[in-house]
């Protein structure tokens, strides 16, 4: 960041910082010291101040030490060499007689991210594992953790992990926690930190003395543990059972998560604990802390999927109130459309009606729909309310109330009499697109019981030249087409003037083509219209919109109380879509692994793939470019020639492929994207003869073989020799730099 | 579960602290928080929870403050949350109130507090009692030779220091109770229930163990009591310092205070409940030309009790101009910041019931867009009186006891 004066302000303050009076002075010290810290957050190059603030923390302050320590670790990834200064002074106080200054230290030393730290980390480290205090040994416990991510992927230290174990019975509640939580870190690998017996029985021993964080942790930590027997698992049951009413939310949630877990062949158990945990998680219901309000709500729906009766005494809990945020409404309604019952719709419609009318249209239009959902159970109350809320004729009330209403009359066809009573006069206060639809919808499947039918959709033909949304137009086209058969006389005009209009005037292309398409279907006759119009209407399909089987616990038990249902469903879905299977790595990974390969391809592959061409028989033409078609032609038209695996191991990064094949000018057809199973790619090149050489790659799953299918024009077994080494050797090239 | 760094961002977005736990979710990131958040708000789909790409922003606001965390995992989001107003509770208590100033103004402590707060991403000492006792502001004003780390990190009793002497040794509890009544346009109530917490402040010395009881009713049907004077507690909650085992099998709540003010525990129960005080408003329209207002209070609680600081505040059209007031009793005054007329009334007897009227001007060229009608709020406390009924009780013979609602008492020597 360009920042005016800064080299100004820069050299100002390293006058400060050597002046030895004010070294003196440990205040104005101090100050000076403060004064860096605060042009760095305001993004001044303060990196030139390096070795005055190295000095600046070798002094008995603790606050200045801290505050040295802030700058060393934010500089330290851009100046290496200058942080192997501040690590002399972190060793030496990592050896200072205070706790609080040793834990300062090893926590510093143990936050500079830089690479050739790991070798002064080891020694302190160990004897942080070892300290008299317990906060340096929660320091050095993590630390343990950080200096691994650091190495990467060397290999890990077999007696630093028994160390940890054994750290597990340390008195320290939160040495404790810590060391499964740096074991978890460290054993990645191989799937986390072992929970066997002993360490399951000693955890839960200590679970009085953890705070709530800690309390949280395990509770997860011990979802791994399986009891042996029905009579331990009871114990672990009986001995938890102080969680469900934890004061902390996030305990009461994890206790439910492992009791849930833990009872999966034990419905009746799993009833019983959700019965339990019904009072803390309605008090989180109401809880000061919207968001934690938000989370409790999220979870009181999923449980509500398996039983869906759970909470419908306490439906009042789930009124909104004025002042709640409109995430916390909307949830709330939807909870109130789900534990509606004979009790207690009434009060239920009542008080969603009353939202109806709120300023907020989102919150009006969300009431509406919820009235709209329960309306599948108890259709005459609701239909009466929504055909009610009509009559208020305000443009967003009247959309959403006839969208309800379409939704309605597929699942519930018994209220379209009902519905279509209601249907005229809100065509003028309709002006969105959603709305619209809908209404012309259920004119044109429902208009021979609504009498003045074909005049709207007149109304609608009339102005369509005006009509915004193409979406609106394709509707009316069907409405109007399905009407034509049931009414004939009264719409054969107006569906000649809308054919007219889609085919000769219109210029978006969708609507063309289905004015054309209803045209074409109409010259085939009446008979094949209805036939293709009107079939049953109320095929399985549709159980899409319901959705309202009951789960079993089981099929939701392991994602909660993480942040799949705070998303719910369909978002988490869409949130986890374009992630890898692990998440936490990759990401730096690709990056790195991509600048590699072409590097590494450029410099040193291409010489050794150059060499074949030159000493062999074979010279691929850069630059040969097949079609699609022209490929998949000549791929049929031949026998596969040579047939081979080759040893894969993790994802496949097409980007990387591609590049590293196009270095050797073999040509990529067509692939698969990253993650597909089976992953499958297709290559051709072409030699100086003219001899084609076509590929196929697949990959069934990852960590298996690849293989690779190899066909040629003509018969010419050296040049497939050389062209097979040449491949072997870019995808060998390919699969070290990504295992 | 782990936050990979912790932000604090004003309005606008702009990072003032950030604190990178983990290192493995760019700093750069929190860049597309605040384009999410008002795109969301936009969209009417704001969530406390906001995913970009591969990380899941976790956010709370606090007065003018976002504080947001990140992660890749899929965790445990109310740890989260709580983590997160906890945060919030730490900086409260170190500096009254935190908004954006106070973070500008005691940066290092900020800087100190998130370091020992958490670690690689896990919270660590969140207890604000332990961490006073080793950074404090003072510390930052004085350079005092303070190196020592407090026995309490690494005592077994996490929550109290070993060693605390006063010379008068007391105790001071209060029972706080706030009822939440949800009242239909109609004026039928819908749902009352009652959220109290007995709040303790503990001036003892050395390690003393503390037994209370409670008037509740299942303790007195263990004893054989009566029934007529005790309370239905549900969703009993406690601090960490109490023995749940011993809660259970004989209803006593016994304990090692911290040292300080702290919360002993904190209940619910669901009775009826008649509002207090109850405020019926008139409030008529004449469009273009003048509101009118009037407003009725009226105590419904026992006339032995007054209700202190009775603040009503009655919402007004956000164009309304020249106040006219005129109460039976306290003052009323306009605020126009907040579109209200605030009612303030110091002292209000039960049984008693009073009125205000006020007058307001409307400009004759309306507004375009529809204003809600936010409801009236009241404010007030009543000293001495509980909504449930509940009483502290002594047991055994570790301290007697005096009066109930803010009682004092003298414990012995420890």
């Amino acid at each position: 960041m360009p920042y005016l004066g800064g080299e100004e302000v820069v050299r100002e303050l390293r006058r400060a910082l050597s002046n030895p009076h004010v070294q003196a002075d440990r205040m104005r010290y101090r100050n000076a010291v403060l004064r860096v810290i605060r042009h760095m957050a305001q993004g001044v190059d303060v990196s030139g101040l390096f070795p005055e603030m190295v000095k600046a923390s070798a002094v008995s302050d603790v606050v200045q030490k801290k505050l040295v320590s802030l700058y060393v670790r934010a500089q330290a990834p851009r100046q290496p060499q200058l942080a192997l200064l501040a690590v002399n002074t972190l060793r030496k106080d990592c050896a200072h007689p205070s706790p609080a200054v040793r834990g300062l230290a090893l926590r510093s030393m143990c936050g500079l991210r830089m690479p050739g730290i790991q070798e002064y980390l080891q020694q302190p480290l160990l004897s942080g594992l070892r300290d008299k205090a317990s906060y340096v040994r929660r320091v050095a416990v993590l630390g343990c953790a950080k200096m691994l991510k650091l190495q990467g992927d060397c290999e890990v230290d077999g007696a630093l992990v028994n160390e940890l174990y054994s750290l597990l019975r340390d008195p320290d509640p939160i040495v404790v926690v810590n060391c499964l939580r740096a074991l978890e870190e460290i054993l990645k690998k191989e799937g986390g930190v072992v929970i066997n017996k002993p360490i399951a029985h000693h955890l839960l021993n200590r679970m009085a003395d953890l705070d709530q964080w800690g309390q949280s942790e395990v509770l997860t930590f011990l979802l791994r543990y399986k009891p042996r027997s029905e009579e331990e698992l009871f114990d672990i049951l009986n001995l938890l059972d102080g969680c469900l009413k934890s004061s902390s939310p996030s305990v009461v949630m994890a206790a439910t998560k492992l009791f849930l877990v833990l009872a999966r062949e034990y419905p009746h158990v799993q009833a019983d604990v959700l019965v339990r945990v019904k009072g803390p998680l309605l008090s989180a219901c109401t809880s000061e802390s919207r968001e934690l309000c938000f989370t409790a709500l999220c979870h009181v729906r999923q449980i509500l999927r398996s039983l869906p009766g759970h909470f419908s005494s306490h439906y009042k809990k789930f009124f909104c109130s004025y002042s709640e945020p409109h995430y916390i409404k909307c949830q709330k309604m939807d909870v109130l459309c789900e534990l509606v019952n004979d009790e207690n719709v009434q009060q239920v419609l009542e008080e969603l009606k009353s939202y109806c009318t709120d300023v907020s249209v989102e919150l009006a239009q969300g009431a509406i729909f919820a009235i709209g959902n329960i309306a599948r159970t108890y259709t005459e109350q609701c239909v009466g309310i929504l055909t009610e809320l009509l009559g208020l004729q305000q443009e967003h009330i009247t959309s959403a109330v006839i969208q309800a209403f379409r939704d309605l009359v597929w699942l519930c066809p018994q209220c379209t009499d009902a519905v279509c009573q209601a249907l005229p006069s809100c065509e003028d206060t309709i002006q969105d697109s959603e709305g619209k639809q809908a209404l012309i919808w259920l004119l044109g499947t429902h208009g021979e019981k609504v009498p003045n039918a074909p005049y709207v959709l007149e109304d609608f033909v009339e102005n369509v030249k005006s009509e915004m949304f193409p979406a609106v137009k394709m509707e009316l086209l069907t409405a109007l087409v399905r009407l034509f058969l049931s009414r004939p006389a009264e719409c054969q005009d107006m569906l000649g003037r809308l054919l007219y209009f889609c085919i000769e005037e219109e210029m978006d292309m969708a609507v063309r083509d289905r004015g054309l398409f209803y045209y074409r279907l109409l010259q085939s006759g009446v008979e094949e219209v209805k036939r293709v119009l009107c079939s049953p209407k109320s095929d399985p399909s549709l159980g899409l919109l319901e959705d309202k089987t009951e789960q079993p616990v089981n099929t939701w038990a392991s994602e909660f109380n993480t942040l799949a249902p705070v998303y719910g469903r369909e978002r988490w879905a869409l949130v986890t879509a374009h992630q890898p299977a692990e998440p936490s790595y990759t990401c730096s990974h690709i990056d790195s692994s991509n600048r590699d390969t072409e590097s590494l391809i450029s410099e040193e592959n291409k010489e050794v793939l150059e060499v074949h061409p030159d000493t062999g028989s074979l010279t691929l033409i850069p630059d040969v470019y097949l079609t699609a078609e022209q490929f998949e032609k000549t791929w049929l038209s031949l026998d596969t020639n040579w047939h081979l695996s080759l040893p894969w191991c993790g994802t496949v990064h097409p980007d990387t492929i591609q590049t590293a094949l196009h270095v050797v000018h073999i040509q990529t057809i067509a692939m698969s994207k990253a993650g597909v199973q089976p992953w499958k790619a297709y290559l051709s090149a072409q030699d100086n003869t003219g001899c084609l050489f076509l590929t196929e790659l697949l990959l069934e799953a990852a960590d298996s073989e690849m293989q690779v299918s190899v066909k040629q024009s003509e018969a010419k077994p050296e040049a497939m020799q050389t062209f097979i080494s040449a491949l072997k050797t870019v995808m060998g090239t390919v699969a070290g730099l990504e295992s | 579960m782990a936050a990979s760094a912790l932000f604090i961002l004003d309005l606008k977005g702009k990072p003032l602290i950030s604190r990178n736990y983990k290192g493995d979710v760019g700093l750069g990131e929190i860049e597309h928080f605040m384009g999410l958040l008002l795109q969301r708000e936009e969209e009417g789909a704001l969530a406390p929870l906001l995913p970009h790409g591969h990380v899941h922003f976790l956010w709370i606001k606090h007065a003018n403050l976002y504080l947001v965390a990140t992660t890749k995992k899929n965790g445990n989001a109310s740890l989260v949350y709580s983590f997160l107003y906890k945060v919030v509770e730490v900086f409260c208590e170190y500096f009254k109130e935190l908004e954006e100033e106070s973070i500008r103004d005691n940066f290092v402590i900020v800087y100190e507090l998130l370091d020992e707060l958490m670690d690689f991403g896990f919270p660590q000492t969140t207890d604000s009692k332990i961490l006073q006792e080793y950074i404090t502001q003072e510390g930052n004003k004085l350079e005092t030779g303070r190196s020592r780390v407090p026995t309490t990190v690494t005592n077994a009793v996490s929550w109290r220091s070993e060693g605390i002497r006063y010379k008068k040794n007391e105790v001071f509890i209060d029972v706080i109770e706030s009822v939440n009544l949800l009242v239909s346009a109609s004026g039928c109530v819908l749902l009352s229930e009652v959220m109290g917490t007995i709040k303790l402040k503990v001036f003892l010395s050395g390690m003393p163990e503390l037994r209370l009881g409670l008037n509740d009713r299942v303790l007195f049907e263990l004893t054989g009591r009566g029934k007529n004077k005790s309370v239905e507690l549900e969703d009993v909650k406690f601090h960490q310092c109490v023995r749940l085992s011993r809660f259970d099998t004989d209803r006593t709540i016994s304990f090692i205070p911290p040292d300080g003010d702290f919360e002993l525990m904190s209940y619910r129960l669901s009775t009826q409940v008649k509002p207090l005080i109850w405020v019926e408003s008139v409030i008529e329209k004449f469009s273009h030309s003048r509101v009118e207002i009037l407003v009725k209070a009226k105590g419904q609680f026992k006339k032995q009790s007054v209700a202190n600081g009775v603040e009503i505040a009655v919402p007004v059209p956000s164009d309304a101009d020249s106040p006219k007031f005129k109460t039976s009793v306290g003052s009323a005054k306009y605020v126009p910041e907040r579109n209200l007329v605030l009612w303030t009334i110091k002292s209000f007897p039960g049984g008693k019931e009073h009125l205000m009227r006020a007058h307001f001007g409307l400009p004759s060229v309306e507004k375009e867009e529809e204003e809600g009608r936010p409801p009236v709020a009241v404010r007030f406390e009543i000293p001495y009186f509980t909504v449930s009924g509940i009483q502290v009780l002594p047991v055994g013979g570790i301290w007697g006891w005096g009066g109930y609602g803010a009682g004092r008492e003298h414990g012995p020597g420890g």
